[in-house]
């Protein structure tokens, strides 16, 4: 199978969606547990007054995320079975295609710029 | 609290700098992936969280200033990658 394999273009929309949305749930989950972090090594009064907020803030984002993900059936918190089906389903669709070629091999676009970064020092020989 | 001293601690700080560069990160995604997302409420919320982090980054760019290692930002990457 490869990249132009119609079977790949199947429910492509959906799949890419509930990939994105885990991803955008995650880093909610993360940012709530690394501002929570923060808090705990933080005295000064206007530094914890700001993270109190944004851990808040990121508290309420991630409800939306996941209430969204449920609404669309991306997120099953209470049906274990068909949570361990996607879960499944997407690491074995990911697995396929990392397996597949998508880019060039040479993809070193330096020469494309009017300039190359760090020329003046020798920045293209690193 | 008594009365707000001038720097941050040490600790707060680097906390600090991980959760503006985590916040960053973030920011750049929720923005990039708009492009690519096909859901329009997916794409709506994360335009949410693009507006959010663009004001949290400025809030906490602002308390980063008391950073005891705080210096003056020039426009451009100060250090050239090689020696």
């Amino acid at each position: 199978m490869d990249a132009l394999d119609p079977a790949n273009s199947l429910h492509m929309p959906e799949m890419a969606d509930m990939t994105f949305a885990m991803d955008f749930l995650i880093r909610a989950k993360e940012g709530v547990r690394n501002i929570a972090i923060a808090l705990t090594e933080t005295v000064s009064a206007d530094a914890r007054a700001l993270l109190k907020q944004q851990l808040h803030q990121g508290i309420e984002l991630h409800q939306e995320i996941s209430e969204l993900m449920i609404r669309k059936k991306w997120f099953h918190p209470y049906e274990l079975q068909e949570q361990y089906q996607l879960d499944q389903l997407s690491a074995n669709q990911t697995v396929e295609i990392a397996k597949q070629q998508l880019f060039p091999e040479d993809t070193r676009r330096k020469g494309l710029f009017d300039r190359t970064p760090d020329e003046h020092i020798g920045g293209d020989k690193a | 609290m008594t009365n707000s001293p001038e720097h941050l601690a040490g600790h707060e700080s680097l906390d600090l700098h991980e959760v503006i560069n985590f916040k960053t990160l973030c920011l750049a995604k929720s923005k990039l992936m708009q492009g690519l997302v096909f859901d329009q409420d997916l794409k709506d919320l994360m335009q949410k969280d693009v507006i959010q982090s663009m004001q949290a980054l400025q809030d906490l760019q602002a308390i980063y200033t008391k950073a005891p290692f705080e210096t003056t930002v020039p426009t451009h990457r100060p250090t050239p990658i090689l020696n």
